[in-house]
Protein backbone atom coordinates (compact mmCIF):
# COMPACT_ATOMS: atom_id res chain seq x y z
CA UNK A 1 0.00 0.00 0.00
CA UNK A 2 1.71 3.35 -1.24
CA UNK A 3 0.16 6.79 -0.15
CA UNK A 4 -1.18 9.01 -3.16
CA UNK A 5 0.91 12.19 -2.66
CA UNK A 6 0.19 15.84 -3.42
CA UNK A 7 2.38 18.91 -4.49
CA UNK A 8 3.03 21.58 -1.84
CA UNK A 9 4.76 24.98 -2.65
CA UNK A 10 6.61 26.70 -0.55
CA UNK A 11 7.07 29.13 -3.31
CA UNK A 12 5.21 32.07 -1.65
CA UNK A 13 7.71 31.87 1.79
CA UNK A 14 10.83 31.70 -0.11
CA UNK A 15 9.79 34.56 -2.44
CA UNK A 16 8.44 36.55 0.77
CA UNK A 17 12.20 35.53 2.09
CA UNK A 18 13.84 37.34 -1.09
CA UNK A 19 11.15 40.30 -0.58
CA UNK A 20 9.84 39.86 -3.70
CA UNK A 21 6.24 40.53 -5.01
CA UNK A 22 4.26 37.75 -7.51
CA UNK A 23 4.64 40.25 -10.09
CA UNK A 24 8.31 40.69 -9.96
CA UNK A 25 8.77 36.76 -9.59
CA UNK A 26 6.64 36.34 -12.31
CA UNK A 27 8.53 39.26 -14.30
CA UNK A 28 11.59 37.30 -13.95
CA UNK A 29 10.42 34.00 -14.68
CA UNK A 30 8.47 34.63 -17.71
CA UNK A 31 4.99 33.81 -16.85
CA UNK A 32 2.38 35.77 -15.88
CA UNK A 33 1.18 36.74 -12.28
CA UNK A 34 -1.88 34.31 -12.21
CA UNK A 35 0.77 31.29 -13.09
CA UNK A 36 2.68 32.43 -9.64
CA UNK A 37 -0.57 33.09 -7.91
CA UNK A 38 -1.77 29.48 -8.37
CA UNK A 39 1.79 27.91 -7.62
CA UNK A 40 1.35 29.31 -4.43
CA UNK A 41 -1.83 28.16 -3.89
CA UNK A 42 -0.65 24.88 -4.56
CA UNK A 43 -3.32 23.45 -6.72
CA UNK A 44 -1.09 24.06 -10.27
CA UNK A 45 0.97 21.09 -11.38
CA UNK A 46 3.64 23.17 -13.36
CA UNK A 47 5.93 22.12 -15.71
CA UNK A 48 9.43 20.79 -14.94
CA UNK A 49 11.50 24.01 -16.57
CA UNK A 50 9.08 26.58 -14.90
CA UNK A 51 9.71 24.74 -11.71
CA UNK A 52 13.73 24.51 -12.11
CA UNK A 53 13.39 28.23 -13.11
CA UNK A 54 11.48 29.22 -10.27
CA UNK A 55 13.77 27.16 -7.62
CA UNK A 56 16.46 29.01 -9.58
CA UNK A 57 15.39 32.38 -8.80
CA UNK A 58 14.60 31.61 -5.54
CA UNK A 59 18.22 30.09 -5.16
CA UNK A 60 16.28 27.04 -3.55
CA UNK A 61 16.55 23.61 -4.44
CA UNK A 62 13.15 22.81 -6.67
CA UNK A 63 12.59 19.49 -3.99
CA UNK A 64 12.34 21.85 -1.21
CA UNK A 65 10.81 24.27 -3.04
CA UNK A 66 7.85 21.94 -4.41
CA UNK A 67 7.27 18.98 -1.98
CA UNK A 68 5.51 16.08 -1.96
CA UNK A 69 3.03 15.60 0.86
CA UNK A 70 0.60 12.47 1.55
CA UNK A 71 -3.10 13.68 1.09
CA UNK A 72 -3.81 12.24 4.19
CA UNK A 73 -1.40 14.24 5.85
CA UNK A 74 -2.25 16.89 4.45
CA UNK A 75 -6.12 16.54 5.25
CA UNK A 76 -5.76 15.97 8.92
CA UNK A 77 -3.26 19.55 8.78
CA UNK A 78 -5.91 21.33 7.21
CA UNK A 79 -8.81 20.06 10.36
CA UNK A 80 -9.64 22.02 13.02
CA UNK A 81 -9.03 20.82 16.87
CA UNK A 82 -12.28 20.50 17.15
CA UNK A 83 -12.87 17.77 14.12
CA UNK A 84 -9.47 16.23 14.91
CA UNK A 85 -10.67 15.11 18.49
CA UNK A 86 -14.32 13.93 16.89
CA UNK A 87 -12.01 11.81 14.63
CA UNK A 88 -10.02 10.27 17.16
CA UNK A 89 -12.44 9.61 19.27
CA UNK A 90 -14.39 7.73 16.43
CA UNK A 91 -11.78 5.53 15.30
CA UNK A 92 -10.95 4.64 19.02
CA UNK A 93 -6.86 6.27 18.81
CA UNK A 94 -5.52 9.13 21.01
CA UNK A 95 -5.66 12.49 19.90
CA UNK A 96 -1.90 12.60 20.35
CA UNK A 97 -1.90 9.70 18.06
CA UNK A 98 -3.90 11.26 15.14
CA UNK A 99 -2.19 14.80 15.56
CA UNK A 100 1.50 12.43 14.92
CA UNK A 101 0.67 12.17 11.37
CA UNK A 102 1.57 15.81 10.61
CA UNK A 103 4.93 15.18 11.93
CA UNK A 104 5.78 11.54 10.51
CA UNK A 105 7.17 10.60 6.61
CA UNK A 106 5.73 8.38 4.62
CA UNK A 107 7.58 4.91 6.17
CA UNK A 108 6.89 5.71 9.58
CA UNK A 109 3.47 6.28 8.50
CA UNK A 110 2.62 3.65 7.53
CA UNK A 111 4.34 1.62 10.19
CA UNK A 112 2.76 3.39 12.66
CA UNK A 113 -1.11 2.68 11.40
CA UNK A 114 -2.52 -0.37 9.76
CA UNK A 115 -4.40 -0.34 7.18
CA UNK A 116 -7.71 -0.68 8.94
CA UNK A 117 -6.94 2.76 10.76
CA UNK A 118 -6.56 4.11 7.60
CA UNK A 119 -9.33 3.27 6.25
CA UNK A 120 -11.48 4.41 8.96
CA UNK A 121 -9.82 7.93 9.03
CA UNK A 122 -10.49 8.09 5.33
CA UNK A 123 -14.68 6.91 5.87
CA UNK A 124 -14.77 9.83 8.50
CA UNK A 125 -12.69 12.45 5.98
CA UNK A 126 -15.34 11.82 3.98
CA UNK A 127 -12.77 10.56 1.12
CA UNK A 128 -12.39 7.80 -1.14
CA UNK A 129 -9.87 4.70 0.14
CA UNK A 130 -8.93 5.00 -3.53
CA UNK A 131 -8.21 8.95 -2.99
CA UNK A 132 -5.41 8.49 -0.21
CA UNK A 133 -3.70 5.26 -1.43
CA UNK A 134 -2.25 3.28 -4.39
CA UNK A 135 -3.00 -0.71 -3.93
CA UNK B 1 -7.32 29.71 9.57
CA UNK B 2 -9.23 30.80 12.25
CA UNK B 3 -13.08 28.71 12.20
CA UNK B 4 -14.48 26.45 9.50
CA UNK B 5 -17.47 27.20 9.27
CA UNK B 6 -19.64 30.06 10.42
CA UNK B 7 -23.38 31.08 10.47
CA UNK B 8 -25.76 34.01 12.33
CA UNK B 9 -28.97 35.88 11.97
CA UNK B 10 -30.12 39.33 10.67
CA UNK B 11 -30.21 42.16 13.00
CA UNK B 12 -34.29 42.91 14.42
CA UNK B 13 -33.63 46.44 13.63
CA UNK B 14 -34.23 45.50 9.78
CA UNK B 15 -38.29 45.02 10.75
CA UNK B 16 -38.08 48.78 11.55
CA UNK B 17 -36.48 49.53 8.56
CA UNK B 18 -38.65 47.90 6.32
CA UNK B 19 -41.81 49.18 8.42
CA UNK B 20 -40.86 53.03 7.79
CA UNK B 21 -39.87 51.63 3.92
CA UNK B 22 -44.03 50.97 3.93
CA UNK B 23 -45.40 53.69 5.37
CA UNK B 24 -43.33 56.03 3.52
CA UNK B 25 -44.72 54.18 0.51
CA UNK B 26 -48.05 54.70 2.09
CA UNK B 27 -47.39 58.73 2.15
CA UNK B 28 -47.48 58.85 -1.12
CA UNK B 29 -51.08 57.20 -1.68
CA UNK B 30 -52.82 58.94 1.84
CA UNK B 31 -51.68 62.60 0.47
CA UNK B 32 -53.41 62.87 -2.99
CA UNK B 33 -56.40 60.96 -1.71
CA UNK B 34 -56.04 63.68 1.37
CA UNK B 35 -56.21 66.92 -1.83
CA UNK B 36 -58.99 64.77 -3.68
CA UNK B 37 -61.15 64.65 -0.63
CA UNK B 38 -60.89 68.22 0.40
CA UNK B 39 -61.01 69.41 -3.32
CA UNK B 40 -64.44 67.06 -3.39
CA UNK B 41 -65.44 68.94 -0.13
CA UNK B 42 -64.99 72.46 -0.96
CA UNK B 43 -65.71 72.18 -4.95
CA UNK B 44 -69.32 70.14 -4.53
CA UNK B 45 -70.23 73.22 -2.00
CA UNK B 46 -72.88 71.15 0.32
CA UNK B 47 -75.45 72.73 2.04
CA UNK B 48 -74.66 70.83 5.52
CA UNK B 49 -70.76 71.75 5.42
CA UNK B 50 -71.15 69.49 8.96
CA UNK B 51 -72.56 66.19 7.10
CA UNK B 52 -69.94 66.36 4.46
CA UNK B 53 -67.12 66.87 6.77
CA UNK B 54 -67.94 63.94 8.72
CA UNK B 55 -69.07 61.75 5.13
CA UNK B 56 -65.41 63.14 3.72
CA UNK B 57 -63.70 62.17 7.26
CA UNK B 58 -65.84 58.51 7.16
CA UNK B 59 -64.39 57.79 3.31
CA UNK B 60 -60.65 58.78 4.14
CA UNK B 61 -60.52 56.48 6.60
CA UNK B 62 -62.27 53.48 5.36
CA UNK B 63 -60.36 53.78 1.42
CA UNK B 64 -57.30 55.31 2.75
CA UNK B 65 -56.29 54.87 6.52
CA UNK B 66 -57.73 51.65 7.69
CA UNK B 67 -56.12 49.41 4.58
CA UNK B 68 -52.86 51.46 5.36
CA UNK B 69 -53.24 50.13 8.79
CA UNK B 70 -53.74 46.53 7.95
CA UNK B 71 -50.40 46.88 5.20
CA UNK B 72 -48.40 48.07 8.04
CA UNK B 73 -50.21 45.16 10.48
CA UNK B 74 -49.24 42.56 7.79
CA UNK B 75 -46.05 43.77 7.61
CA UNK B 76 -44.95 43.93 10.70
CA UNK B 77 -45.89 40.18 10.95
CA UNK B 78 -44.09 39.69 7.60
CA UNK B 79 -40.84 41.15 8.62
CA UNK B 80 -40.92 39.53 11.97
CA UNK B 81 -41.70 35.89 10.63
CA UNK B 82 -38.86 36.74 7.98
CA UNK B 83 -35.73 37.58 10.97
CA UNK B 84 -36.92 34.24 12.22
CA UNK B 85 -36.62 32.49 9.11
CA UNK B 86 -33.98 33.99 8.07
CA UNK B 87 -30.42 32.26 8.68
CA UNK B 88 -26.94 32.15 6.71
CA UNK B 89 -23.94 30.21 7.25
CA UNK B 90 -20.50 29.49 5.64
CA UNK B 91 -19.37 26.24 5.50
CA UNK B 92 -15.97 24.24 3.87
CA UNK B 93 -17.41 24.95 0.43
CA UNK B 94 -21.07 26.78 0.31
CA UNK B 95 -22.37 29.72 1.76
CA UNK B 96 -26.16 28.30 2.56
CA UNK B 97 -28.87 31.23 3.24
CA UNK B 98 -32.08 29.89 4.55
CA UNK B 99 -34.83 32.31 3.43
CA UNK B 100 -38.45 32.78 2.99
CA UNK B 101 -41.79 33.35 5.15
CA UNK B 102 -44.81 31.50 3.06
CA UNK B 103 -42.13 29.96 0.60
CA UNK B 104 -39.26 28.42 2.15
CA UNK B 105 -36.15 28.76 -0.18
CA UNK B 106 -32.65 27.07 0.79
CA UNK B 107 -29.92 28.87 -1.12
CA UNK B 108 -26.40 26.99 -1.24
CA UNK B 109 -23.48 29.19 -2.86
CA UNK B 110 -20.13 27.36 -3.75
CA UNK B 111 -17.42 29.88 -3.36
CA UNK B 112 -15.95 28.98 -6.46
CA UNK B 113 -18.97 30.77 -8.67
CA UNK B 114 -18.98 34.20 -6.49
CA UNK B 115 -18.19 36.88 -9.00
CA UNK B 116 -18.44 39.70 -6.42
CA UNK B 117 -19.78 40.86 -2.94
CA UNK B 118 -21.82 44.44 -2.65
CA UNK B 119 -22.18 46.01 0.84
CA UNK B 120 -24.96 48.20 0.46
CA UNK B 121 -25.57 50.79 2.84
CA UNK B 122 -29.11 52.51 1.70
CA UNK B 123 -30.88 55.69 3.26
CA UNK B 124 -32.72 53.70 5.18
CA UNK B 125 -29.87 51.38 6.06
CA UNK B 126 -28.22 54.32 7.80
CA UNK B 127 -30.97 55.41 9.88
CA UNK B 128 -30.07 52.02 11.77
CA UNK B 129 -27.02 51.43 11.10
CA UNK B 130 -27.96 48.37 8.76
CA UNK B 131 -25.95 46.95 6.32
CA UNK B 132 -27.27 44.81 2.84
CA UNK B 133 -24.85 42.76 1.46
CA UNK B 134 -25.33 40.85 -2.12
CA UNK B 135 -22.86 38.51 -3.44
CA UNK B 136 -23.50 37.83 -7.03
CA UNK B 137 -22.59 34.64 -8.60
CA UNK B 138 -21.46 34.30 -12.29
CA UNK B 139 -24.14 33.30 -14.60
CA UNK B 140 -26.82 33.10 -12.10
CA UNK B 141 -30.55 33.34 -13.26
CA UNK B 142 -30.85 36.72 -11.68
CA UNK B 143 -28.02 38.50 -13.70
CA UNK B 144 -29.97 36.80 -16.78
CA UNK B 145 -32.75 38.78 -15.86
CA UNK B 146 -31.20 41.71 -15.41
CA UNK B 147 -29.86 41.93 -18.24
CA UNK B 148 -33.18 41.16 -20.52
CA UNK B 149 -34.42 44.31 -18.61
CA UNK B 150 -36.22 42.58 -15.57
CA UNK B 151 -35.77 44.75 -13.46
CA UNK B 152 -35.15 44.65 -9.78
CA UNK B 153 -34.06 41.38 -9.22
CA UNK B 154 -32.07 40.21 -5.88
CA UNK B 155 -29.01 38.37 -6.49
CA UNK B 156 -28.25 35.20 -5.41
CA UNK B 157 -27.00 35.71 -2.23
CA UNK B 158 -28.79 38.40 -0.22
CA UNK B 159 -28.54 39.16 3.56
CA UNK B 160 -30.23 42.30 4.72
CA UNK B 161 -29.73 43.56 7.99
CA UNK B 162 -26.53 43.29 9.14
CA UNK B 163 -24.54 45.14 11.55
CA UNK B 164 -20.82 44.36 10.63
CA UNK B 165 -20.81 43.13 7.13
CA UNK B 166 -17.10 43.85 7.41
CA UNK B 167 -17.03 40.19 9.12
CA UNK B 168 -18.83 38.21 6.52
CA UNK B 169 -17.09 39.91 3.55
CA UNK B 170 -13.71 39.00 5.05
CA UNK B 171 -15.35 34.97 5.59
CA UNK B 172 -16.08 35.34 2.00
CA UNK B 173 -12.86 36.88 0.64
CA UNK B 174 -10.96 34.16 2.87
CA UNK B 175 -12.88 31.53 2.02
CA UNK B 176 -12.71 32.51 -1.86
CA UNK B 177 -9.06 32.34 -2.20
CA UNK B 178 -8.93 28.91 0.12
CA UNK B 179 -11.33 26.69 -2.01
CA UNK B 180 -11.68 28.34 -5.28
CA UNK B 181 -8.17 29.21 -6.59
CA UNK B 182 -8.30 27.61 -9.73
CA UNK B 183 -11.72 27.48 -11.58
CA UNK B 184 -12.87 23.73 -11.75
CA UNK B 185 -12.32 22.39 -15.01
CA UNK B 186 -9.74 24.61 -16.17
CA UNK B 187 -7.17 22.94 -13.53
CA UNK B 188 -8.25 19.59 -15.08
CA UNK B 189 -7.64 20.67 -18.72
CA UNK B 190 -4.51 22.27 -18.59
CA UNK B 191 -2.84 21.47 -15.55
CA UNK B 192 -2.67 17.56 -15.22
CA UNK B 193 -1.24 16.79 -18.96
CA UNK B 194 -1.17 13.09 -17.88
CA UNK B 195 -4.61 12.57 -17.22
CA UNK B 196 -5.70 14.05 -21.16
CA UNK B 197 -7.03 12.12 -23.69
CA UNK B 198 -4.37 10.69 -26.04
CA UNK B 199 -4.84 13.03 -29.07
CA UNK B 200 -5.36 15.76 -27.24
CA UNK B 201 -1.94 14.19 -24.75
CA UNK B 202 -0.07 14.66 -28.66
CA UNK B 203 -1.04 18.01 -29.32
CA UNK B 204 -0.04 18.81 -25.69
CA UNK B 205 3.16 17.49 -26.28
CA UNK B 206 3.97 19.37 -29.75
CA UNK B 207 3.60 22.63 -27.82
CA UNK B 208 5.72 21.86 -25.10
CA UNK B 209 8.80 20.36 -27.15
CA UNK B 210 9.93 23.87 -27.68
CA UNK B 211 10.33 24.24 -23.88
CA UNK B 212 11.66 20.69 -23.95
CA UNK B 213 14.74 22.08 -25.80
CA UNK B 214 16.30 23.43 -22.93
CA UNK B 215 15.83 19.97 -20.32
CA UNK B 216 18.69 17.53 -20.22
CA UNK B 217 17.58 13.80 -19.46
CA UNK B 218 19.56 10.94 -18.15
CA UNK B 219 16.40 9.11 -18.00
CA UNK B 220 17.25 6.31 -20.01
CA UNK B 221 20.73 5.76 -18.17
CA UNK B 222 19.06 5.99 -15.07
CA UNK B 223 16.04 3.32 -16.62
CA UNK B 224 18.24 0.78 -17.62
CA UNK B 225 20.30 1.23 -14.44
CA UNK B 226 16.72 0.32 -12.27
CA UNK B 227 16.13 -2.28 -15.16
CA UNK B 228 13.33 -1.46 -16.35
CA UNK B 229 11.75 -1.38 -20.29
CA UNK B 230 10.20 1.64 -21.78
CA UNK B 231 7.22 0.35 -21.47
CA UNK B 232 7.50 -1.22 -17.41
CA UNK B 233 8.42 2.54 -16.96
CA UNK B 234 5.43 4.04 -18.87
CA UNK B 235 3.32 1.28 -17.00
CA UNK B 236 4.44 1.81 -13.52
CA UNK B 237 3.93 5.93 -13.91
CA UNK B 238 0.45 5.57 -15.70
CA UNK B 239 1.48 7.39 -19.10
CA UNK B 240 1.73 6.14 -22.61
CA UNK B 241 5.06 4.64 -23.92
CA UNK B 242 5.68 7.54 -26.22
CA UNK B 243 5.61 10.35 -23.47
CA UNK B 244 8.45 8.12 -22.13
CA UNK B 245 10.37 7.83 -25.75
CA UNK B 246 9.63 11.78 -26.23
CA UNK B 247 11.24 12.44 -22.45
CA UNK B 248 14.58 10.23 -23.57
CA UNK B 249 14.77 12.07 -26.28
CA UNK B 250 14.69 15.57 -24.43
CA UNK B 251 11.68 16.84 -26.46
CA UNK B 252 9.26 16.62 -23.84
CA UNK B 253 8.68 18.95 -20.97
CA UNK B 254 7.02 17.02 -18.38
CA UNK B 255 4.64 18.19 -15.66
CA UNK B 256 6.14 18.39 -12.58
CA UNK B 257 4.13 15.75 -11.20
CA UNK B 258 5.09 13.48 -13.91
CA UNK B 259 8.81 14.01 -13.39
CA UNK B 260 7.99 13.01 -9.44
CA UNK B 261 6.62 9.93 -10.22
CA UNK B 262 9.00 9.25 -12.77
CA UNK B 263 11.65 9.79 -9.62
CA UNK B 264 9.73 7.46 -7.66
CA UNK B 265 9.72 4.88 -9.75
CA UNK B 266 13.51 4.80 -11.11
CA UNK B 267 14.42 5.66 -7.10
CA UNK B 268 16.23 8.73 -7.37
CA UNK B 269 15.76 12.79 -7.16
CA UNK B 270 14.28 14.72 -9.82
CA UNK B 271 17.40 16.79 -9.89
CA UNK B 272 19.79 13.59 -10.83
CA UNK B 273 16.98 12.63 -13.81
CA UNK B 274 16.61 16.32 -15.40
CA UNK B 275 19.03 19.57 -15.68
CA UNK B 276 18.45 22.46 -17.10
CA UNK B 277 20.54 23.08 -19.62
Amino acid sequence: MKFKKKIKSRVKEFREELGLTQQELANRVGVSRQTIYYLEKGNYNPSLTLSFKIAEILNKPLIETFYRVPIIKDKIESLSFKKLKEISKKVGISYNKLGSITEMNEKELSEAFDEEILRKIANLLELDFNELFIN
Amino acid sequence: MSQNSYEGTISKKYRNKEIIKTSIGSLIYIIPMLITFLLLLFLLKHENFEEALILTIILLVTTTLLPILIILIISYLYETAYINNFSYSFSKENIVINHGVFTKTRATIPYSRIQNINIVNGVFDRMYDLYTVKIETAGSAAAAQAAQGGGFVRPEGYIPGLKEPDIIEKKINEMVTQYAGVPSGLEDKIFKPEELAFDNFISYIMSKMRTGEKLETKITQLRQKANLSQEKLAEEVGVPIQTIEYLEEGRYNPSLFLAYKIADALNCEIEELFKMR
